[in-house]
């Protein structure tokens, strides 16, 4: 996937039937940058990533995504393609292995011959030597580092980290920020859902729900 | 609705209530004025039905419009059908009771008229059940089309192979309508004026139920 | 068009990977199939029934047994995905018409499972006997196919609401009825060998899950991505 893809947002306001989660959010993120998205727990931090992965439609206000060289705008059916979300309330098959899942998700993803990329990705989580291992079994922290590289797997323009560094040990933490600024070297669009002060720093740009 | 309509469809359902009992004849073959019934039982089954298409046709145009106002339609439509398919059954009940001494025998318009019911309850369960607003109009919406595009094989591919108890079968032997023309006359004043309240009654209930929902959405 | 057979398999073979290790489904569906069974054959047996009510009775004894074990299992699938929050993901990753070929795959098989161990049972049990076995056969796939398309979507709608195991079987009985209708006088007419009612029956049920089937494939989209 060549070519950026920038996110655009404006006057989003999310209500469940009498409790109004936030109102009039906007912002953009670009290729090569981070956008920060902050505020206090229950400010709806994770309902808004779930709004601009298309998830979750928006009781007002819009999402765009948009190719950065021409400007053109990318329909709804076709968001899913671009993105890659690792997230707390996302998980993978607990019954499979790691290899079995990812081997799944490429699949239905439309990758071909993806074995090798697979065993790429484990890899540079460093799940490789637990490949075989059932999901179940795995740690807080190994379950963190699956989803990671699921959410790269297809190596998608836009990544959507929803704290993406809890349960991360610091060593994982400091791979996770050599992770980000990768992708923002490769023109990815990264969006970052955090309370984590150091996270924050990661950000190029910030939006901040009240809360 | 207008004034001038209202008045007119109370005089309207006045006249055929009178009418059902004094203009008519009672039928014949029917124990004593029982047949009377059948004035008020055929057209609550008729609006149970109408009210059916319509909230099937609002469910459909919900799915492509995302309008909630279509969304009102469909379930204020089928919370009328559904007390008129309650009424249908009572009453039809009540006559099966009187003529052949029993209240159900699963003859194929009981069959279908309690398939509508079963339905609607479903229909509300559904609702009832979701909380998210958009959601709960989606899913009900697609589930009214599922039920709609099943009505047609039990109401028509099920009775072919079932006798019946119904009365046309008796009076009309022949499939045309072989009724006393004044039993017709007001058996289609009623229907027009049960279709005139159900009318009446449900852009009444669209209204009041768009001013509830504005309400809600004030809070954002 | 092979790109999506491959991709519907991948989500089949993986419920079924995931079925296997765990079972719960197939346990589900095959006590009480097997509870219910046990029950009617020792409270009726073979020799209970009237002569001339047999075909009727059984008939209608083996479709509601067939159902209930339905409702007890098919919307696993489903509901499994939204519980164990791993349908975000898939959500994401996968066209939802390969969720729906691939799922209802899955509920295919796993009835056709189930009838495999229950119709010989009840059989011997209830002194089942057919006089046309390629009628019943037929009737047995082509009901299993409508019933697996029907309680797909059911499954899908239900999937993401409370009260989800109760709703399941409030949903699925009104759209289910008139098919259990047809299953039933097709499979009485198996049972006295009579080829007009078969083939009436099963005009029916195909007409049915081919209506089914063609609504489905309009309306999962809009249910999954809901």
């Amino acid at each position: 996937m060549s070519g950026g893809v920038r996110l655009e947002f404006d006057d989003l306001a999310k209500r469940f039937d009498l409790r109004v989660v936030f109102r009039a959010v906007s912002g953009a993120a670009e290729p090569g940058e981070v956008l920060a998205i902050t505020g206090p727990n229950g400010s709806g931090k994770s309902t808004l990533l779930t709004i601009l992965c298309g998830l979750l439609r928006a009781t007002r206000g819009t999402v765009r995504y948009l190719l950065s060289d021409g400007g053109a705008e990318i329909p709804r059916e076709l968001w899913r393609k671009q993105l890659g979300i690792v997230a707390p309330s996302m998980s993978l098959y607990e019954n499979l292995d790691a290899l079995e899942n990812l081997r799944f998700l490429a699949l239905v993803r439309g990758m071909r011959q993806s074995e090798a990329r697979c065993r790429e990705c484990l890899e540079s989580v460093g799940l490789d030597p637990a490949r075989s291992t059932i999901v179940r079994g795995f740690s807080t922290g190994m379950h963190q580092r699956l989803k990671i590289a699921q959410a790269i797997l297809h190596d998608p323009p836009v990544l959507f980290l929803d704290e993406p560094g809890s349960n991360l040990d610091p060593a994982g933490q400091d791979w996770l920020e050599e992770l980000v600024a990768d992708q923002r070297e490769h023109g990815k669009t990264v969006v970052l859902a955090t309370n984590d002060r150091r996270e924050m720093e990661w950000g190029t740009r910030r939006v901040a729900l009240p809360g | 609705m207008g004034t001038v309509l209202r008045w007119v469809l109370f005089v309207w359902m006045a006249v055929i209530i009178w009418a059902a009992f004094y203009y008519a004849p009672a039928a014949s073959g029917f124990q004593g004025q029982s047949s009377r019934i059948v004035f008020f039982h055929v057209p609550t089954a008729w609006v149970a039905t109408l009210a059916f298409l319509v909230s099937c046709i609002a469910s459909i145009r919900y799915l492509r419009s995302r309008d909630p106002k279509e969304d009102i339609r469909a379930s204020v439509a089928g919370a009328l059908g559904l007390t008129f398919a309650i009424l249908a059954t009572v009453t039809g009940s009540i006559f099966a009771r009187i003529m052949w001494g029993s209240y159900w025998n699963w003859d194929p318009r009981e069959t279908s008229i309690t398939f509508l019911l079963l339905i609607y309850a479903a229909y509300f369960a559904l609702r009832a059940a979701i909380a998210d607003p958009e959601r709960r109009a989606t899913m009900s919406a697609v589930y009214a089309i599922l039920a709609f595009v099943t009505v047609p094989f039990l109401v028509f591919v099920v009775p072919r192979i079932y006798w019946s108890l119904h009365p046309d079968t008796i009076i009309n032997t022949q499939g045309r309508i072989k009724m006393d023309s004044r039993m017709f006359q007001v058996l289609m004043g009623s229907l027009v004026g049960f279709t005139g309240v159900f009318s009446w009654l449900y852009s009444l209930e669209c209204r009041v139920e768009g001013i509830r929902r504005r309400r809600q959405h004030e809070v954002l | 068009m092979w790109r999506f057979l491959a991709e519907a398999g991948a989500v089949f073979t993986k419920d079924l990977r995931t079925e296997f290790r765990t079972r719960v489904a197939l346990n589900a569906l095959g006590l009480f199939a097997i509870t219910t069974l046990a029950a009617v054959s020792y409270t009726i047996g073979p020799y209970r029934i009237a002569e001339n009510d047999r075909p009727f009775l059984l008939a209608a004894l083996l479709w509601i047994v067939i159902f209930f074990a339905a409702m007890a299992g098919l919307d696993r699938t489903f509901v499994k995905e939204e519980d164990t929050h791993t349908a975000p993901l898939l959500r994401l990753s996968a066209e939802p018409l390969v969720v729906w070929a691939g799922k209802l795959l899955f509920n295919f098989v796993l009835l056709d499972v189930l009838m495999a161990i229950l119709v010989p049972l009840y059989m011997v049990l209830m002194g089942f006997r057919v006089a046309s076995t390629a009628g019943f056969l037929l009737v047995l796939v082509a009901g299993g196919y409508t019933l697996a398309v029907t309680t797909t979507m059911v499954a899908a709608i239900i999937a993401r609401a409370m009260t989800r195991g109760a709703l399941f079987s409030v949903l699925s009985l009104p759209l289910l009825l008139p098919l259990l209708i047809f299953l039933i006088q097709g499979t009485r007419a198996a049972v006295e060998g009579s080829a007009e009612g078969i083939s009436d029956s099963l005009r029916a049920v195909v007409s049915l899950g081919g209506v089914m089937t063609v609504v489905s494939v309009v309306l999962f989209p809009v249910v999954w991505n809901e």
